[in-house]
C-alpha cells in the first residue's frame, strides 16, 4: 500500500478531500494529545484542546502553506494551549498557581504521573513546552525554530539549558 | 578546555552531532574530569527517559466526536475562508494567523455553544421527564426514543441508555439493532460508543463481530475495530483481515487494522 506523506495528505485535504483529516488525526492525535497532558497534567483538558487542535487544522485547512505538517500541528496546539493559559490567568491569578495545582487530580482518580513527567511540571512552562517539542515529539532544531521565530543555534542553546534544569530536579527529586 | 565550554556541548555529543575533533576534545575532558562525567551519564539517563516515556491513550470520544465534526463539515457546503497571508516572514503569518484563528475560532465556538445551550434545554426537559417515570415506562420511553423517524432523537435514545446503570437484553438488543441497521450514520456511531460500555455481554461482542462484517461506513468501521480491539476479541481478527483484502475498504481503515491487529494477542 502507498503511504502519503502527512504534507501530501494535508494538501489533498486543503483541496477538499476531507476523509484525509481522519487519516492525519490517526497518526497524530496521539502525539498532541499527550504533548498536551505533559503541558498540563489534565487528562480532560488534554482531550478537549486536543479536539480543538484538529477542528482547526479542519477548519483552516486553505491556509496550510505546504509547510511541514508536524510543524504546522504543534503551531496550533501551542496556540490553544496558550489561549488555554492565558483564560486561565485571568480567572486563577496567574500561571504558577496554575503549575502547582496540575499534579493534583480530581478526587477518585488517581494518576499515576512518572518521574519524568513530575520533573518536568516543575520547569518553567517555556522551558517544559521546548523539551517536549524537541525530545519527546522529537521535532528538529531547524522546524522549531521556524515555528518560533528563532534560529536553530538559539534553540539548541535553550533545550542544552532546559535538559541541565531537568537534571538538577530529576536527580534531586528522586 | 575549559569545563563551561565542555558541559554546552555534552547534549550535542550524545546526539552525536559533533565535528570528529569537537568530539575528541569532549571525550579527553571527560577522561578527566568527574563532574562533567556524571553530568554526563544523568543526561543520558534523562534522555533515554523521553525515549521510553509512555503514551497515554485519550478515551475513544476524542475519535469519535472528531470524526462526527469532520462528516458535519463534509455535509456543509460552506466556503472556507482562507487566511489572508501576508508578505511577512513565514513565523511572522502564522503568529497573525494564530490571532485571526483565534478571533474565528472563539466567534464559531460562541456560535454552537450557544446552539448547543438551546438545543440542551429541551434535551434537559425531556431526560428530566424521564427520570422521574418508573423503569418499566423509562425502558419503554427509551425503545420508542430509538424507533424514532428523526436521527437526533434516535441518537438521543441511544444517549441515554448509557446513563442507565443496568441494563436488560430487550434493551441491548435494541441498541445492537442500531448499531447494525440505523440507515444513518451518526445513530450507528452513537450506538457503537454506547454498547462500548457493555462489552461484558456476550451478546454485545457478537453484535461487534457482526457489525464489523456488515458495516460500510469508515467511521463505523474504525469506531467498532477500534472497541474490538480494546476489549482483545480474538474472533475479530479474522473479519478486519476481510476487510483488509477487500478493495472497496478505505485506505486508512486498512491503515489501523494495520497497526491494530498486532495488539490482539
Amino acid at each position: 500500500m502507498e503511504t502519503l506523506t502527512d504534507e501530501n495528505l494535508m494538501m489533498d485535504v486543503a483541496r477538499g478531500n476531507l476523509d484525509g483529516l481522519k487519516l492525519l488525526f490517526e497518526r497524530h492525535h496521539m502525539h498532541v494529545f499527550n504533548f498536551l497532558y505533559k503541558m498540563t497534567g489534565d487528562r480532560m483538558l488534554s482531550e478537549d484542546i486536543a479536539q480543538d487542535v484538529f477542528y482547526k487544522i479542519m477548519k483552516y485547512r486553505t491556509s496550510y502553506n505546504n509547510g511541514k505538517f508536524v510543524s504546522w500541528l504543534f503551531t496550533i496546539a501551542r496556540n490553544s494551549l496558550n489561549t488555554h493559559f492565558r483564560n486561565q490567568r485571568h480567572t486563577d491569578g496567574d500561571m504558577d498557581q496554575l503549575n502547582e495545582v496540575q499534579l493534583q487530580e480530581p478526587e477518585g482518580r488517581e494518576e499515576e504521573f512518572s518521574h519524568l513527567h513530575r520533573a518536568l511540571s516543575k520547569l518553567e512552562a517555556s522551558d517544559r513546552e521546548l523539551l517536549l517539542l524537541n525530545r519527546f515529539q522529537e521535532i528538529k532544531y531547524a522546524e522549531l525554530a521556524e515555528m518560533t521565530g528563532s534560529t536553530p543555534g538559539a534553540i539548541k542553546t535553550k533545550v542544552s539549558r532546559a535538559l541541565g534544569k531537568l537534571r538538577e530536579i530529576y536527580f534531586g527529586i528522586i | 578546555m575549559e569545563t563551561a565550554h565542555i558541559k554546552d556541548r555534552l547534549v550535542d555529543y550524545l546526539d552525536g552531532t559533533l565535528e570528529a575533533y569537537q568530539r575528541e576534545e569532549v571525550k579527553a575532558h571527560l577522561d578527566s574530569c568527574a563532574a562533567c562525567s556524571q553530568e554526563l551519564e544523568e543526561l543520558k539517563t534523562i534522555l533515554s527517559a523521553f525515549k521510553n516515556e509512555a503514551m497515554e491513550r485519550p478515551s475513544a470520544s476524542l475519535r469519535t466526536n472528531f470524526y462526527a465534526l469532520v462528516e458535519k463539515e463534509k455535509k456543509l457546503d460552506t466556503k472556507v475562508l482562507p487566511l489572508q497571508v501576508g508578505k511577512g516572514r513565514k513565523t511572522k503569518e502564522w503568529a497573525m494567523g494564530g490571532v485571526r484563528m483565534a478571533a474565528g475560532v472563539a466567534l464559531l465556538v460562541g456560535a454552537y455553544f450557544f446552539g448547543k445551550y438551546q438545543e440542551g434545554n429541551t434535551n434537559m426537559e425531556q431526560i428530566g421527564n424521564l427520570r422521574a417515570e418508573t423503569l418499566e415506562v423509562r425502558q419503554t420511553a427509551m425503545l420508542s426514543l430509538m424507533e424514532n423517524t428523526s436521527a437526533s432523537k434516535r441518537i438521543q435514545g441511544v444517549n441515554f441508555i448509557t446513563e442507565q446503570d443496568k441494563l436488560d437484553t430487550e434493551i441491548i438488543g435494541a441498541l445492537a439493532d442500531r448499531m447494525l441497521y440505523d440507515e444513518n450514520t451518526n445513530v450507528r456511531l452513537t450506538a457503537v460508543e454506547a454498547l462500548g460500555k457493555f462489552t461484558s455481554f456476550g451478546q454485545v461482542k457478537d453484535a461487534f463481530i457482526k457489525a464489523l462484517k456488515t458495516e460500510k461506513d469508515p467511521t463505523v468501521q474504525i469506531a467498532i475495530i477500534h472497541t474490538l480491539v480494546r476489549i482483545q476479541e480474538k474472533r475479530a481478527i479474522a473479519p478486519m483481515r476481510d476487510l483488509l483484502g477487500k478493495e472497496d475498504t478505505q485506505p486508512f481503515v486498512k491503515e489501523q487494522i494495520e497497526s491494530l491487529i498486532p495488539s490482539i494477542i
